[in-house]
């Protein structure tokens, strides 16, 4: 009963990860899109480019949940006038019976920061957190408020430690699923401990291969945020 | 993983460290092997708009890779098993929940090995000053999932370890039946004991510390 082999608490050992940047915590993010009567010409060009060279393309179809958390208002809040910004929290699970199986994911995604016109690709803090099914009941109790939802269908693809999604995004929950828009999401991103900008380099260059069939970029949601909608 | 009895001890004028090790000398005269330590932990957080909700979130070191979080709302309980990160996240909704530490509450201590039996013997500390609060003693059965089964055989094992102290019948938390919960129609003592189970256990007793007042009997400070 030495006191070495004594077990830390939780909380210790994880805060003692994060210090010496074990725990993948940014995601650096490109994006583009390509219209549906192109996508697949970029589908052979990811073929051949990325790890699965044998396999087909993994596919994916999913539902995603999104839920915000606001916080309540205090005299600091109230002096301000304004609502601190709702934590958002999304929730996303596998439509395929064959994943019954597994896990629900929880993900927390952080302010992006586009740095200046030096640094390659978007970088934002995201936990991705692998979850039981009873979230979505926890969540909703916890006082969260469901924003949106969408169920999105693709392909996966790897390149070392980038993961590229080539995805269509549907109306929820939909039986005849009808699509957001006529053309494929793209996404070239990597979930890393904080620190490991030498990996967006690596993005950069996968994204010039890309070229011209699609447009990787570091997209900014404010500026989206004030183009109107048809 | 098997099925897990949770029991609290009583002190009966003695202090903690004197019960873990008349506990221990009793356990290693039957032949029971050191297995390390343990530790479990709970930590409650709560919104203070919405008062009867609380968030407890439970770490075992059993699984070491899990959070427990269970969902108190007053009325039902949620529960919720996710990875280590999930306690990054709890540190973000901290504008709107916010961790107690004056209630965080530990049960620690040596494990054994007998058999098919593993027995944990805890000592209960609470807040940052680590309170003594008492003992829960920790029996897992391990190549059995269902309470039913084996459930005479853990008792018959819990009476030659504890004596009079051994609980008589099933604990409460396995016969009650579980509301709001149409999948769970019927007890836990018959259904497959899993992780989670351990920690509700632990819960009950945890919460049945925090209410208590009065310090144990003899109150010692660990160490």
């Amino acid at each position: 009963m030495s006191s070495e082999n004594q077990p830390t608490a939780a909380m210790d050992s994880l805060l003692q990860a994060l210090q010496v940047n074990i725990i993948p915590n940014q995601e650096y993010l490109l994006q583009g899109s390509i219209l549906d009567t192109q996508v697949q010409r970029l589908l052979h060009r990811l073929k051949g480019l990325c790890d699965n060279v044998e396999t087909a393309p993994e596919q994916f179809f999913d539902y995603e949940v999104c839920f915000s958390l606001r916080a309540p208002m205090n005299e600091q809040t109230l002096q301000m006038q304004q609502a601190p910004p709702p934590l958002l929290l999304r929730v996303r699970r596998s439509n395929d019976p064959a994943d019954s199986h597994m896990p629900f994911q929880l993900r927390y995604i952080g302010n992006p920061e586009l740095g200046d016109a030096k640094r390659p690709t978007l970088v934002r803090a995201s936990f991705d957190i692998s979850c039981s099914p009873s979230i979505i009941d926890f969540l909703t109790e916890m006082g969260c408020r469901m924003e949106f939802e969408y169920t999105v269908k693709g392909y996966l693809f790897r390149k070392g430690r980038m993961k590229i999604t080539v995805s269509k995004i549907f109306k929820a929950m939909n039986m005849n699923q009808e699509p957001l828009s006529q053309s494929y999401l793209v996404e070239l991103s990597v979930l890393a401990p904080s620190g490991s900008d030498a990996v967006a380099e690596d993005m950069r260059v996968f994204a010039e291969k890309l070229k011209p069939l699609v447009i990787l970029e570091k997209i900014d949601y404010k500026r989206l945020a004030t183009v109107p909608y048809d | 993983m098997g099925v897990t009895i949770l029991v609290p001890y009583p002190l009966e004028k003695k202090t903690g460290p004197e019960v873990i090790e008349d506990l221990a000398k009793r356990l290693l005269a039957m032949q029971a092997t050191p297995a390390g330590q343990f530790l479990v932990d709970g930590d409650i957080f709560d919104n203070p708009t919405m008062n009867k909700t609380k968030i407890h979130v439970m770490h075992n070191s059993e699984y070491p890779a899990s959070v427990f979080s269970i969902l108190d709302n007053g009325q039902k309980q949620i529960p919720l098993i996710t990875d280590l990160i999930f306690d990054l996240l709890m540190l973000k909704v901290s504008p709107t929940y916010q961790s107690k530490k004056s209630l965080k509450i530990e049960s620690k201590g040596p494990r054994y090995e007998l058999g098919d039996f593993l027995i944990k013997l805890g000592s209960v500390t609470m807040s940052q000053n680590q309170n003594f609060k008492g003992i829960l003693i920790e029996v897992d059965y391990r190549p059995c999932l269902v309470p039913a089964l084996c459930w005479d055989l853990m008792r018959e094992f819990m009476q030659g370890f504890l004596g009079q102290h051994a609980p008589t019948t099933v604990p409460a938390y396995f016969t009650t039946n579980i509301p709001m919960n149409p999948v769970q129609h019927f007890q836990r003592y018959n259904d497959t004991y899993q992780p989670i189970d351990t920690v509700q256990q632990y819960l009950e007793h945890f919460n049945n510390f925090r209410k208590q007042t009065q310090a144990p009997m003899m109150m010692t400070p660990r160490n």
